[in-house]
């Protein structure tokens, strides 16, 4: 239906003026812009436009709300970590094969394998130790005495009784327990032992030299109870008569635990070698 | 509540009751919300969403109350905040305007209170001449015609907005709101 007559629209002519005078500034704007050398002089101000309004909205509002791009800036922070780890895995896998060709080349002797059991964590007794474990793997899995357990952090202790279906495993926190260790960084060798508030103690320190501020300590292999190189934990704090020791096996978890060999050397006496003795058998004959 | 929009009587009362700088403000609140939401990507089940030009929303309520300045400065600024994303600087404020122009031009013309078809089909024409108009000036700055499927999408979603926020735009004042869908 046709109004009776364009009143408001007549009594707004200086409106109308100004509606036409920008339409005819944007045309004008848009035609200024066929020009290259003018389109190149506004590209920094449309970039610098998009900067800040795409700023603004990205990550969206929903995705912020919904912390869908929290989740995916972890996602992809987890990412650039796997492929990181994915590298070093590479690197380590390159670098045991090039050492087992230099342990071939000098003819060196490396810690010897052996079977291994995973066992479960039964129960902590209350036998002739105070700090043992009863796991669930004994002489039938092949479990002998001399054994040592480790979890997923380090070392957890020796098997010191074995029985046909269980072994009783001497923890490494018991004060009766002695592991030859060494430190890491310095080199320097130790007996520890268990302390009763759980952490271990360094006895037999070297005269020379000291342990450093959170060094890991390591089983040195020597007297044959524990092979060389295993973790045991790292260097709490010492004072002037002894070195405390953060045990790692306390930080992972105790259910499980992979029983190991130790393989002892023999004494030369126990295998004297043949061609010397049949040498000299055949010097008496003469 | 409101019959037909379903808006609560308390809300339109005081909308009604509200000054039209106000709504303008409101008005503006709105496309700039709506607009930058507009500016994320959006997918639903990995099917991207077609997003109204809201912009033209706010022309064709605006304009039915004639012509102002106001309304006119707000229009030229959303233009030039959707040129950033690489249109030629004002083609969307020209857009804008000119369909603001229209509807100021057929609400003064015709009472579209009183015409209910008018009422349904001034928003129906003028939203297709300002996308009519964006995508001329796509296709001229392109140098080539650009695809007309993804205009179309965007032409029935802001005509869907357009239905439902249009009340946010009438800057007409003492008159009780009819309906959600015309305001």
């Amino acid at each position: 239906m046709p109004r009776a007559s364009g009143k408001g629209y007549r009594q707004r002519p200086l409106r109308r003026y100004g509606f036409f005078i920008a339409i005819a500034g944007l045309l004008a704007l848009l035609l200024l812009q066929t020009s290259p050398r003018l389109s190149e002089g506004v590209e920094p101000i449309r970039t610098a436009a998009s900067d800040q309004l795409f700023h603004v909205t990205r990550p969206s509002l929903i995705d912020r709300i919904s912390g869908v791009s929290a989740k995916e800036r972890q996602i992809l922070e987890l990412e650039a970590r796997v492929r990181e780890l994915a590298q070093y895995k590479a690197l380590a896998l390159t670098m045991a094969e090039r050492m087992e060709v230099y342990e071939d080349i000098l003819n060196m002797q490396g810690e010897p394998g052996g079977a291994e059991v995973t066992a479960r964590i039964m129960a902590e007794t209350d036998g002739p130790f105070a700090e043992a474990l009863l796991a669930n793997a004994g002489a039938t899995n092949g479990v002998q005495e001399g054994y040592y357990a480790e979890n997923d952090r380090g070392l957890v202790g020796r098997v010191v009784q074995v029985g046909n279906r269980s072994s009783r495993i001497l923890k490494v926190t018991d004060f009766n327990s002695r592991v030859p260790v060494m430190g890491e960084a310095s080199g320097l060798r130790a007996i520890m032992f268990g302390g009763r508030d759980g952490l271990g103690r360094l006895t037999d320190l070297p005269e020379q030299g000291d342990f450093l501020p959170n060094e890991r300590i390591l089983t040195s292999g020597e007297g044959g109870l524990f092979p060389r190189g295993v973790v045991v934990g790292h260097v709490r704090g010492k004072t002037e008569k002894e070195v405390r020791v953060d045990l790692s096996m306390l930080t992972g978890q105790l259910s499980y635990v992979r029983l190991k060999p130790t393989i002892t050397v023999p004494t030369p006496e126990a295998f004297p070698v043949e061609t010397e003795v049949a040498d000299l058998g055949e010097e008496d004959g003469s | 509540m409101n019959g037909v929009s379903g808006i609560p009587d308390w809300l339109a009362m005081r909308w009604e009751s509200a000054r039209p700088r106000s709504r303008l403000i409101i008005g503006t609140i709105v496309v700039a919300i709506i607009g930058l939401v507009g500016l994320t990507p959006k997918t639903f089940f990995g099917v991207p969403l077609a997003w109204p030009y809201v912009g033209l929303i706010a022309a064709v309520g605006w304009g039915r109350s004639g012509l102002g300045f106001g309304p006119m400065v707000f229009l030229l600024v959303f233009g030039f905040a959707q040129d950033a994303s690489q249109a030629p600087w004002g083609s969307h404020g020209l857009a804008n305007l000119l369909a603001y122009g229209l509807s100021a031009q057929v609400s003064q013309m015709v009472d579209t209170e009183r015409t209910p078809l008018l009422s349904f089909a001034l928003p129906v024409v003028t939203l297709f001449f300002g996308i009519t108009l964006v995508w001329m000036a796509a296709s001229i700055s392109s140098g080539h015609l650009v695809r007309i499927t993804p205009m179309l999408t965007a032409y029935f979603a802001t005509l869907v907005a357009h239905m439902l926020v249009s009340p946010l735009f009438d800057l007409r004042s003492h008159r009780r709101m009819a309906s959600g869908a015309a305001g």
